[in-house]
């Protein structure tokens, strides 16, 4: 129907319909409508609707999956995630995410960040508690059982591949392309850190055929195992004469 | 015997959608004098996003207006990719289109589901909610959320649709174009609803022009500006839609030009869903912005919606500048609403759609 069609007048509620059937003929029929088939409302704690896989209530984590990069933590907009320290028959001591659910705005950023899935949205949205410390999510509490349609996936292109036309797609934390740390050697002091904090053990200290002249013992520096490496970044973070930085790939 | 009185209306009052102030003075029933304060809900939205980096203020972004989160998120992205100087893949940018417009018509439900609450009808608030259902479910499918998306990513959009989404839009949107015509049956066709609106509030083109209104509010004074045709952003370029524009400046203008958009939007996403052709739907963008300024806008349910951004080269935006739609039509309200009686109130303030979470940021 065109606009001009739609244009009132003055006297359009003189018309012969009147102002009241038209508006009576839509009570009726909706009248029936909900007597007839199902109400247009659910009795809420008793029904409730049906709400696909990916719905974003509160976070939660499989623990055998965590690998503890902690990019949850850097991403979380609202700075509600901490790395916890637990011990648990199967892992033995590790750090594992913990969330202040009463902070959490549930807008899913630690389940797209999460190279390995382990975090993801569960449609968990009932949250109410007498105190606050009953919302905090310790990482044995955040546990929730694992469905493929929690985890959050995407697939993204890069722009140098899209101005030549390719519009070839990866997969998140695709191992072939993805941001790679790089070592500035001259700054390096072989302290080793960051091969002791990568959370994947992608970090290996290898000799660079060269002898420190004063103790004559080989220099070690660090060698990236790129397929392994899930760019969490804490090798950068933790190196202390900043020798480790992120390549971009774009 | 005329003594004038100051009335407050507000901060908590059923006219006000939020939390505001109007201080109205009165000389019997008419208003004489009007003036907004607000300020109620001010978050300090615009420093603490100074704080977060880029992809981190996109959820941020999104709760500046429950009522529309999509846009402003939506422009948000727009101008950060202005900085980052990044083009969006074609699909995202079809996907985008047609959430925004869902995104309208489901803002324009929920502002005729609190007219008719303000103007005393329930019915329309429940219809009006009924329908804005179907939108919500539709955008539950695609993000996981009902209201705050956090959809849009900088350099396109977060997950492509699922697979039956074409189809079930098709679907949402042939029972729904019939039942705009229930919903106008319920206020058009309603005698106590038109006394209310018609000739109430009224603005002339010069006055609207003159007080910076914008959006909807303005063309319903016969000023015929829409940015999604003057100033196109995505593929507005390409889709064929009316602006719809009404001459009266009154406040049955105003919900109707708002009833004639949503039946523009209806056919911009029929279009979207026809066009949108294959491809990625997300390109990775860097950390790290070039040092630059950047400004986008858009047409958002309310008016037109402004970001500005100055990037100094970190991975945080030194400042994000906000033109909030609402804060200029509010600050209009004075001219519409003088020399009218005090019951008009609800029905011209209701009318101009308030939403504060945008005004006071």
């Amino acid at each position: 129907m065109r606009i001009e069609d739609m244009r009132y007048t003055k006297a359009d509620h003189l018309r012969a319909t009147g102002y009241i059937f038209k508006s009576m003929k839509v009570t009726f029929k909706n009248l029936v409508r909900a007597t007839v088939n199902r109400p247009c409302t659910i009795l809420y704690p008793w029904e409730k609707l049906v709400y696909p896989d990916n719905y974003r209530g509160r976070p939660g984590i499989v623990l055998d999956k965590c690998i503890a990069c902690a990019r949850c933590v850097k991403i979380c907009p609202n700075q509600c995630i901490e790395m916890v320290p637990i011990e648990t028959p199967e892992l033995g001591k590790v750090k594992r995410p913990q969330i202040n659910v009463a902070r959490c705005m549930m807008c899913g950023y630690c389940a797209e960040e999460c190279p390995t899935n382990a975090m993801m949205v569960t449609p968990e949205f009932e949250l109410a508690a007498y105190n606050r410390a009953d919302m905090m999510f310790d990482p044995i509490k955040l546990q929730h059982p694992h469905k493929p349609g929690y985890e959050v996936n995407y697939s993204f292109a890069l722009i140098s591949e899209m101005k030549g036309g390719a519009a070839k797609t990866y997969a998140k934390n695709d191992p072939e392309m993805h941001d790679t740390i790089v070592l500035d050697g001259v700054k390096c002091i072989s302290c080793q850190r960051c091969a002791k904090t990568c959370p994947t053990g992608s970090i290996e200290m290898a000799e660079t055929g060269e002898l420190n002249p004063k103790t004559k013992k080989p220099i070690k520096w660090p060698k990236f195992d790129n397929a392994k490496c899930v760019v969490c970044e804490q090798c950068v973070e933790v190196c202390p004469k900043d020798a480790l930085s992120i390549k971009e790939v774009l | 015997m005329s003594e004038e009185m100051w009335i407050n209306m507000g901060p908590q009052h059923p006219m006000t959608h939020g939390l505001w102030n109007l201080r109205v003075r009165v000389d019997g029933e008419t208003m004489t004098a009007a003036e907004p304060i607000v300020g109620y809900l001010h978050r300090g939205w615009e420093k603490m996003v100074e704080n977060r980096t880029y992809p981190q203020i996109i959820p941020l972004a999104d709760r500046l207006c429950y009522g529309s989160s999509f846009t402003w998120s939506h422009l948000y992205c727009l101008a950060a990719e202005r900085v980052f100087n990044i083009e969006v893949p074609e699909r995202a940018q079809y996907i985008r289109t047609a959430c925004i417009e869902m995104q309208r018509i489901s803002s324009h439900l929920m502002w005729l589901a609190a007219v008719g609450t303000d103007l005393g009808s329930y019915t329309i608030l429940l219809y009006g909610m009924r329908e804005r259902e179907l939108f919500l479910d539709l955008m539950v499918e695609l993000c996981g959320a009902r209201m705050t998306y956090n959809y849009v990513r900088i350099g396109g959009v977060r997950n492509d649709t699922p697979p039956d989404f074409e189809r079930n839009v098709t679907r949402v949107l042939d029972t729904f174009e019939p039942r705009i015509r229930d919903l106008e049956a319920l206020c058009d066709e309603c005698e106590t609803f038109r006394m209310r609106t018609i000739d109430i509030g009224k603005i002339n083109a010069a006055d609207a022009m003159n007080l910076g209104l914008t959006g909807p509010s303005m063309r319903a004074s016969g000023i015929d500006l829409d940015l999604r045709r003057h100033d196109p952003y995505e593929i507005y370029d390409e889709l064929d839609f009316d602006v719809c524009t009404h001459t009266d400046g009154d406040c049955y203008a105003r919900y109707r030009v708002r009833m004639d958009e949503m039946r523009e939007s209806v056919k911009i996403i029929r279009q979207c869903l026809e066009k949108m052709p294959k491809g990625p739907t997300r390109v990775k963008v860097p950390r790290c912005p070039p040092k630059g300024t950047a400004v986008a806008r858009v047409e958002d349910p309310r008016g037109e919606s402004l970001m500005y951004m100055v990037s100094d080269g970190t991975d945080k935006p030194y400042r994000l500048k906000v033109r909030s739609p609402n804060y200029v039509n509010l600050s209009a309200s004075p001219a519409m609403l003088l020399g009218n009686k005090i019951s008009d109130v609800p029905a011209i303030m209701g009318v101009l759609d308030m939403c504060i979470g945008e005004t006071d940021r």
